[in-house]
This record gives C-alpha cells, structure tokens and sequence, in this order.
C-alpha cells in the first residue's frame, strides 16, 4: 500500500456518504463501519466522521482471547474472522476510539477493514472514495506531507490551537490525521 | 457500444463475474459519474463504484448517489399496469390498460376539445424523454394544457437569466474552474446538503485562500465554513442584493469599461439602488449592517468571483427580481464571460436544465424556442410534420393548470415523472383537483402519492433501464447508460408515449426503434434554436467528456465559457435591473406571527418517492421536523423533541421539534419530502412570480402551538 489515509475533520459536511459507501464494499454484508457524529447539534451543525485508526500495536486484536483480529503486512487491522470470533465483545471496550460494532444476531464483531480488497490495490476505500468534501481522503504520503505543512502555515497565520492528547502516537504512518 | 469507460491509469476495482456500466447519477444537477456493478452471468444489479475520472465530481457521490441502484430491483416497484376499479388499484395488462386510456382520451376529448387532456411533465428523465413529451402534448393530444415541474424548480432562474442575459443556462462557467476562483457569493443554496459533491470544488478554492459568503436564514453546514454569513429573514433577498449593489457601486468597485460597454440600464440601476444604504438594508432584511459591508468589500475586491444561488432566493414571489439583482452583483464586477467567474444556479432535478429547454414549458418549443414565435412554430411543424395551424397555442403554468381543472377546462391529465401531489404548494388544492379530474393517467416506478389519485399507472423503467442523455448544471450534455434491460413488464416513457400516440392515430409522428433515433431528430429540432444541441453525438459525450450546449455544429467544440463577447439578447448586451424590494406574498400578522421556509435535507429527493423507499436514507431522516432556534421555543415553552402543531391560512400539521442556535431566531424550518399529513406543503403559499409562475415555497407566515 502506497497510500496515506487521511482524515480533516472541519470539512466533514455530514452528509453520511461515507457510511452508505461503506455498506457497498464487498466484504462488508452491507453494515456500515464507520461514524459521522454531530459535535452538538443545539450549538452548531458540525459533524465529523470517525473510523478505524488501524493502530501500530491495537487495542482490539491484544485483548482479543480468540485471537481473531488479524493485522495484514501493510498494516491493516481486518474485521474479526467469522470462524474465530467467539463474541465475547472485548474489542469493542479495548478500543481507545470506540470503533469496533458489534452485530448481536450473528454474535461477532465488525469493524473497519479500510476495505482492504480495494486498498491492497491502492484502490481508494469506499469511504474515501466518495466523501464529497474530502473530510476524508486517500492520498500520497508527499500529497499528505504538503496539506500538514499547508496548516503549519496557517498555524503560524492564525495561531496553533490547544492540542489533543497524545492518542494520535497510536497511529500509524499510512495514516494521517490532522489536528491542531 | 462501449459500456464502460476509464482513462487510462485509473485503478477501479472489478469484481471477478462483474460489468461496469458507466453513466451518472439518476437524481440531482451535479450528476456526479458513477459506474454500476453488474454481474455478468444474471444480468443482476450488484451495486456502485465510483468514477474517478469524471472531470466534474472526481468519484465523489452523496448517500443518495451511493444508493441510488437499490431503486432499480426495488420490491416497491411497480410490475404491471395499475387501473383503479371500484377504487382500488388491480393489475391488468399494458393491452387493457392502453385500450381504456385511448377511450378515455377519445371520449373526453370528443364531448369537451383537444384541451380537456393536459399534460404534466418532469425533469428527472433524458432529453429525449423531456422532448418527446412536448412533443406527445403538441402532437398526440393535440392539447395546449402542457407544463412541468420545473416551475417548481428552475423557472424562476431561467426567467431571470432570460431578462438579464437574454439566454437560459444555468451556470455561465464550467464548474472545473471554480477551484480557481477567488470569492463565492451564495443565495439561497445549503450546497452541502443539496448539491454535496460540488463542496469539494469550495474547499479547493478555499484552501487557495478564496472567500465565501453565504446567504441564507439558517447557518446550514455551507454557511457554517462563510467568511460572512448574511442570515436574512426569509424574503428579503432582493433588498439585500439591492443593498450589495449599493455598496458595490458607492465602494468604486464598478468595473466601469465592462458595464459601459456591455451592459444596458446601469444609470437606472444606479438610482435604484440609492436608497438601500446598509442601514436600510438592514432594517429590512435583519441582517447586521457591518456584516454587509464586509461582505461586499470582500466581493468587491476579489479579481474572480462567481454569484450562485437556488432554491432559496428563487422559489418566492419576487424570484426573478431576485435572480436578475445577484446576477447583476457579477456583471457590475465585470465577471461573465470570464476564467473561473461568473454567475450560476444550482440545477435541483437531475435534467432540470436540458428538461426545460425543449418544449415541456407550456410556452416553449425545442432547443429554447418560443411558442408565440410564428417562425419558431413553422419550424418546429416542419420537423414534425404536422402543419404550423395545428400547433396548439400556449397553455397555463403547473400550478395554473390545477385552477383549470377546478374551473372545470380540464378534464384528464397525464402525469409524467412527477408527484405534484408532494411538490405543489397549497397541496390540498392540488389533491382536489386530482379527485375532480375524469381521469388521471401517472408513468411511475414507484406508486407515488399522485399515482395513489390516478384511474390508470403505468410502471416506467428507471434511469438505469434505458439510456439518452442529460444536461447537468453546467450545461455540460452527458450520457446515461442502459445498465440492464427493463425490469418486469416496466416500459420506458418513450415507449408508452409512443404506444398511447399510435392509439390515437398518430403513431406516424412517433416511429421510434431506440433512444438515439429521438435524439437524432431532437437535434435537428434544436438547430438554429438559442439552446442548440445540433452537433452534439452520442459518440462525442463519451470521446469529450461531455459537450457544452450551444453546439451548434459537429465541428463545433461545444461552449463551456458562456457570453466572452456578448449576451443572448437582441443587442448583445446584459440588461441590468432597476427593481427595488417587495414584501413578500404574505407577511407576518397578528394570527400568524412567525415566517415559515422550507428546503431539503441531504438524505432525500424532492418528493421522496424514490428516496423514502432506500432503507439507509429513509433510517437517516424518516420523518420531517420542525426546525427553531432554541429562544423561539422557549417563548411557547417548547423543548426538543416535542410535538406542536403549525398552522397557515391554509392548513395545518403536526411535527416534532427540532432545537438548534444554527438558524434564525424568528424563523420555522420543515423539510418538505414526504407526503398526506406528513406533507408541509399544505401549508406553503401559492403566490406566483408575475413572471416565472414560481410559487413562494420559501416563505409565509405560520403559527405555531404546543400540543
Ligand atoms: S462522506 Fe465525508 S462529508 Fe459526508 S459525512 Fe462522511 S466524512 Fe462527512
Ligand atoms: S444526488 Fe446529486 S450530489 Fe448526490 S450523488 Fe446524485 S448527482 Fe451527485
């Protein structure tokens, strides 16, 4: 994989395309992974999308007893294997991001697999793909590296917001976040 | 024919077993490229992957878009022909359900004329469809009762493009340039849930540093990211443009040589817009004067800027008025006819551009031409055969024609792609008539709430059953593929029309075999006409990315940039406006104190058949609202989520409480997609543009009441 993904939350326009595309990849039964939240509805109509950090060393495959959440070469934190999953939901409370879902008809956990059939091609995930506003985007790490330099631009213009914690550490190089 | 296109380089996945069909989007203006997913073996629908390499929406698609194929193998759809007996509807076949319809029209039209049939048309279908249904009015029925549902829509933008620039197309600029442009001027348009896929074209440019002001009553998620939000209480657009201008003009921001050269009336509209100093512009329209004058400095200096609007400013009763004054800010800057500026609306229906240029306006006739115009109706004759006396004469606008059928002038109706039982204003009125009628024939996928009224339905193929072409909103003439054949015993409305033509003895002047043979005549029928699609071909769409009309040669590469030398009107030059603020229809009283507006949300599709039926779009936003700012509420001691009941001169509704400080404090929002009780409709105001026949959707006085 050759690609960054790459999230800028202020974008987001809420529109939950994301999450309809997410249901269309072909691995994904038709369940959407992801999140788009309101920030708060009463005070503004900002939303932002949340999914799957694909963490360096992840919360959701340590705790995991069955040991069913693989991790590909690149990377990429696959939703549990059907046969492993014993649904024992120790995922879904490891993960510092609250992503994994949790299906209780079948019993088994979901989550995001960054549509690794699509991606391992360098085919951008669904998500990604259509997101109207580029709130989330899958792009070349030099392209990732210019919009981070772009905000330290901006930073120095405007002054640097207070920062968020140190959760980002968790994340991985083929993955860009920007936060200020 | 090659189903499939991608440049070369671009990955997309394919899926062992899988055929990708390329074609767009079957609802909105921006009609955002998209592939679908079909297997090879069952011909089944399997679902959407996006098209990276379509120039204008870059693989990009709202819910909407991505969800779009479930309409196609959709359980709801409609299987058979539906002919209502003893009041429900029975399944019969296309030769019953034909036969009654011929009798009908010939019996109907024998005792009361050729104008007790009329015709209601729609824009979410091809240009061959759009055209052949003028054509079936004119011809087959011989009636002059036609119009459609863009005057629900567009019309009050096409009439004021008309006066101001003597053409009608939406955007003067292809939208590929925006990421180029310096400042955004926003009337009337939640962009981001209306239009999602081109925010991304905003961002571009704001990323570079462009600017955007955005109009609008409620801080939608476009106004959220405005450098100045302009928050005016609904109706008061043309005051507030009025006082742009004023500053515009006062501030030296004239581009004096552009409007002295091309431009007419600018010492008129200069008197004109005297008296809207900011102060006064802002004790009407509510907005802060020092956030005008920001405004119109940050529009004043920008060397590119581009004025857009929608729904918003143009579904009042001052539309047109509105439409001419915006466009008047971009030609006072000297920006049309220019790189990356210029003037565009927001296309809502999928074909709302192409659809409304080809003779489904009771006043017009293909490629934009008029029907008061005798040299335009002996052409039009000519291609199709008939005699220019037989031409029927114009007929009344949408709303207009259901005051015909109460006075009893029209009998029957043909309702084509359309649910005016949902999208009309006053919709009671509308449902009345509908019962009125002697008989309702409705071409529709899916039983929507106007074929609930109607004597016959006729199951129509959806988008992806057929193919043609559209118009999006740039002007930019594209391709719809047939993704599989029609499902169950669905017809397409070019067929259907030409079956019922045929039973009326008038088959001769409908001799289809496939869509390109109507577009084959439709392009002689536009030739020489303002809006001139003669040299564009299939071959070419797919070959160019889509060809800019006007087109008016094979040789001719088509007009992305409209107007670089002169204007549409007889002299060439933009007339500019002297008009001054109205009230709107219907203003605030004692009984009814507050202003209602109402507009979309990004889950759903102008009337919502198709998208009240997708279950991830209808789990988004099942039920319509009542949207408030938290201290209107609190004065009828309301909190969120309760029930209360609104109320208008003309009806009333229940509806949940939606609480938010992202809108006006004196306002009342209601998304209008559903239908019945759900409907806010009833409650919206009938009052017509002089000009365009729009009704005031956006604005009227409501009370409201705690349950
Ligand atoms: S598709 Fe993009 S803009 Fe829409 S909700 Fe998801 S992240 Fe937000
Ligand atoms: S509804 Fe409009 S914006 Fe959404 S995918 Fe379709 S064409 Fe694009």
């Amino acid at each position: 994989m050759n690609k960054i993904m790459y999230l800028e939350f202020e974008r987001c326009i809420g529109c939950r395309a994301c999450q309809a595309a997410c249901r269309e990849c072909g691995d994904h039964d038709a369940k959407e992974r992801n999140y788009v939240e309101h920030v708060d509805f009463m005070e503004s109509r900002q939303t932002f999308p949340m999914m799957c950090m694909q963490c360096k060393d992840p919360a959701c495959a340590r705790v995991c007893p069955a040991n069913a959440i693989q991790i590909t070469e690149e990377g990429v934190v696959l939703s549990a294997s059907e046969e492993k999953c014993i649904g024992c939901r120790n995922c879904t409370f490891g993960c510092p991001f609250g992503i994994p879902k949790f299906d209780f008809e079948a019993n088994k956990m979901y989550k995001c697999d960054m549509c690794y059939d699509r991606s391992k091609h360098d085919i951008a995930p669904m998500c990604a793909s259509v997101c109207p506003s580029d709130a989330i985007r899958f792009i070349d790490f030099d392209e990732m590296q210019s919009l981070r330099r772009r905000r330290t631009q901006l930073n120095l213009v405007e002054g640097k917001k207070p920062t968020e914690q140190d959760k980002w550490k968790y994340v991985p190089e083929f993955f860009g976040v920007y936060s200020d | 024919m090659t189903e499939f296109l991608a440049k070369p380089g671009v990955k997309n996945l394919h899926n062992k077993g899988e055929k990708l069909i390329t074609t767009h989007c079957s609802y909105c203006g921006m009609q955002c490229g998209m592939h679908i997913r079909v297997s090879e073996r069952t011909g089944e629908i399997k679902g959407v992957e996006p098209r990276y390499d379509w120039p204008v929406t870059l693989g990009k698609l709202c819910p909407k878009g991505v969800t779009a194929y479930q309409q196609i193998d959709h359980p709801d759809r409609i299987k058979r022909p539906l002919i209502k007996k003893k009041g429900k509807f029975v399944e019969s076949s296309w030769e019953e359900a034909l036969s009654l319809i011929e009798r009908k029209f010939t019996e109907i039209q024998g005792k009361h004329g050729k104008d007790a049939l009329s015709v209601f048309g729609g824009v979410s279908m091809t240009n061959e469809k759009c055209y052949l249904v003028g054509k079936y009015a004119r011809v087959a029925l011989g009636t002059r009762f036609i119009d459609y549902n863009g005057r629900f829509c567009m019309s009050s933008a096409a009439g004021g493009f008309m006066k101001t620039f003597g053409l009608d197309r939406g955007s003067t600029l292809p939208w590929t340039e925006l990421e180029h442009s310096d400042c955004f001027l926003m009337a009337g348009s939640n962009t981001a849930e209306c239009h999602p896929t081109s925010i991304q074209m905003f961002w571009k440019a704001r990323d570079k540093g462009a600017k955007m002001i955005v109009i609008d009553p409620r801080e939608t998620p476009t106004a959220r990211i405005a450098d100045v939000h302009l928050d005016l209480k609904p109706g008061t657009d043309s005051a507030l443009a009025n006082g742009l201008l004023h500053l515009i003009i006062k501030e030296g921001y004239v581009d004096q040589e552009y409007v002295d050269e091309r431009c007419n009336n600018f010492e008129e509209l200069k008197a004109s817009v005297e008296e809207f100093t900011p102060e006064h512009t802002a004790s009407i329209t509510g907005v802060a004067p020092e956030k005008i004058i920001k405004a119109a400095h940050i529009y004043g200096r920008s060397p590119r800027s581009v004025v857009m609007f929608a729904r918003g400013a143009e579904q009042q009763s001052k539309g047109v008025d509105n439409v001419t004054l915006y466009s008047s800010l971009a030609l006072l800057r000297g920006q049309i006819g220019k790189f990356a500026s210029g003037v565009a609306t927001f296309t809502g229906q999928g074909n709302g551009q192409g659809g409304r240029e080809h003779g489904q306006k009771s006043d017009l006739l293909p490629g934009y031409r008029k029907l008061t115009d005798p040299e335009a109706v002996k052409y039009i004759s000519k291609v199709w055969g008939i005699a220019p006396e037989e031409m029927p004469k114009p007929g009344v606008s949408a709303y207009e024609m259901f005051d015909e059928i109460h006075n009893g002038t029209i009998k029957a109706m043909h309702v084509i792609c359309s649910n005016p039982a949902v999208s009309s204003p006053n919709v009671e009125y509308i449902w009345e008539g509908f019962k009125k009628l002697d008989f309702l024939v409705v071409n529709d996928f899916f039983l929507s709430e106007t074929a609930e009224f109607a004597d016959v339905v006729l199951p129509t193929t959806t988008w992806a059953e057929d193919e043609g072409t559209t118009t999006n909103l740039e002007g930019r003439v594209i391709r719809i593929r047939k993704a599989i054949e029609p499902l169950h015993e669905s017809k397409t409305d070019w067929q259907i029309l030409s079956e019922i033509a045929a039973r009326l003895g008038r088959g001769k002047y409908f001799p289809y075999k496939n869509p390109r043979e109507i577009f084959e005549e439709f392009r002689i029928a536009t030739k020489g006409g303002k809006a001139d699609y003669s040299g564009i071909t299939y071959e070419r769409i797919d070959k160019e990315d889509g060809v800019f009309w006007p087109c008016p040669s094979e040789d001719h590469p088509g007009t992305p940039t409209m107007f670089k030398e002169s204007f549409g009107t007889p002299d060439g030059k933009a007339n500019l406006p002297a008009v001054g603020w109205e009230e709107p229809g219907e203003v605030p009283t004692k009984e009814f104190p507050l202003r209602l507006t109402t507009g979309r949300v990004v889950f759903h599709y102008l009337s919502g058949n198709q998208t009240r039926r997708i279950d991830f779009l209808k789990d988004q936003c099942p039920e319509p609202y009542a949207e408030m700012h938290p201290e209107l509420a609190s004065q009828y001691n309301m909190s969120d989520g309760e029930m209360i009941r609104l109320s208008t001169p003309r009806s009333t509704m229940e509806l949940e409480v939606k609480l938010t400080k992202a809108t006006r404090k004196d306002i009342v929002f209601v998304p209008y997609h559903w239908g019945k009780e759900l409907s806010v409709n009833k409650l919206t105001n009938p009052s017509l543009d002089p000009v365009s026949r729009m009704p005031e959707f956006k604005v009227c006085s409501v009370k409201i009441e705690k349950l």
